[in-house]
């Protein structure tokens, strides 16, 4: 997990609708995701209904970064973070988190920090105060997500 | 903030704005806890968007 949900396990207060995740493109793992995203109707957030697009194997191929929207919630799944890179190299700067029982993998406050400046968009710069003033909190009382 | 980047000062400037009781707050919650608000959130956020897409249409009419 990365982005909002990941900003709210490091103890983000602000409200995220969407939620992002980093996947894998190995071949394998393409697979597993169109398989467990078949239940969810998922579509182009956004684009205009009745396109032919199917959320298979071969589109994850094709593509690389989806912004969806599924009968669950607004998805957005990314093969390659902007300044982060891709699955394998974001598995060492994630901290695991139990959530409902499962144990989730989730970017570590630091690189949540890194990626948001990289991506340099304007609408991040307040989510990136509070990101640097949570880990600056979090350094002063040894909290967050690994704290608990 | 040593152990993260070098401070941007546009971003100092924006921290400026952040409620720290906030932050502290929600540093005192569990992983667990704190998703749940904010899955509470979103929920909350769904109805008020339906209330207002109900208000709207009504002023319409």
């Amino acid at each position: 997990m990365i982005g909002g949900f990941a900003a709210t396990i490091h103890g983000a207060a602000r409200l995220t609708v969407d939620l992002d995740v980093a996947y894998s493109r190995e071949p394998e793992n393409i697979n597993r995701l169109a398989k467990s995203l078949v239940d969810l109707d998922p579509y182009l957030r956004g684009a205009p209904l009745g396109l032919p697009f199917q959320f298979d194997v071969a589109t994850i191929s094709r593509g690389m970064n989806f912004t969806l929207t599924t009968s669950a919630g607004d998805l957005d799944l990314l093969g390659i973070v902007t300044g982060g890179g891709p699955y394998e190299a974001l598995i060492s700067e994630s901290d695991l988190v139990e959530i409902f029982g499962y144990r989730v993998r989730c970017l570590s406050l630091g690189k949540l920090i890194e990626v948001k400046r990289a991506a340099g968009r304007p609408k991040d710069f307040d989510a990136i105060a509070e990101l640097e003033s949570l880990a600056e909190e979090a350094e002063n009382s040894h909290g967050g997500a690994e704290g608990h | 903030m040593k152990k993260y980047l070098e401070p941007d000062p546009v971003i100092e400037a924006y921290k400026r704005d952040i409620d720290l009781t906030l932050v502290r707050k929600s540093l005192s919650l569990t992983v667990q806890e704190r998703v749940d608000r904010l899955l509470a959130l979103q929920k909350a956020a769904k109805e008020f968007r339906e209330a207002g897409r109900q208000l709207r249409a009504s002023q319409k009419s």
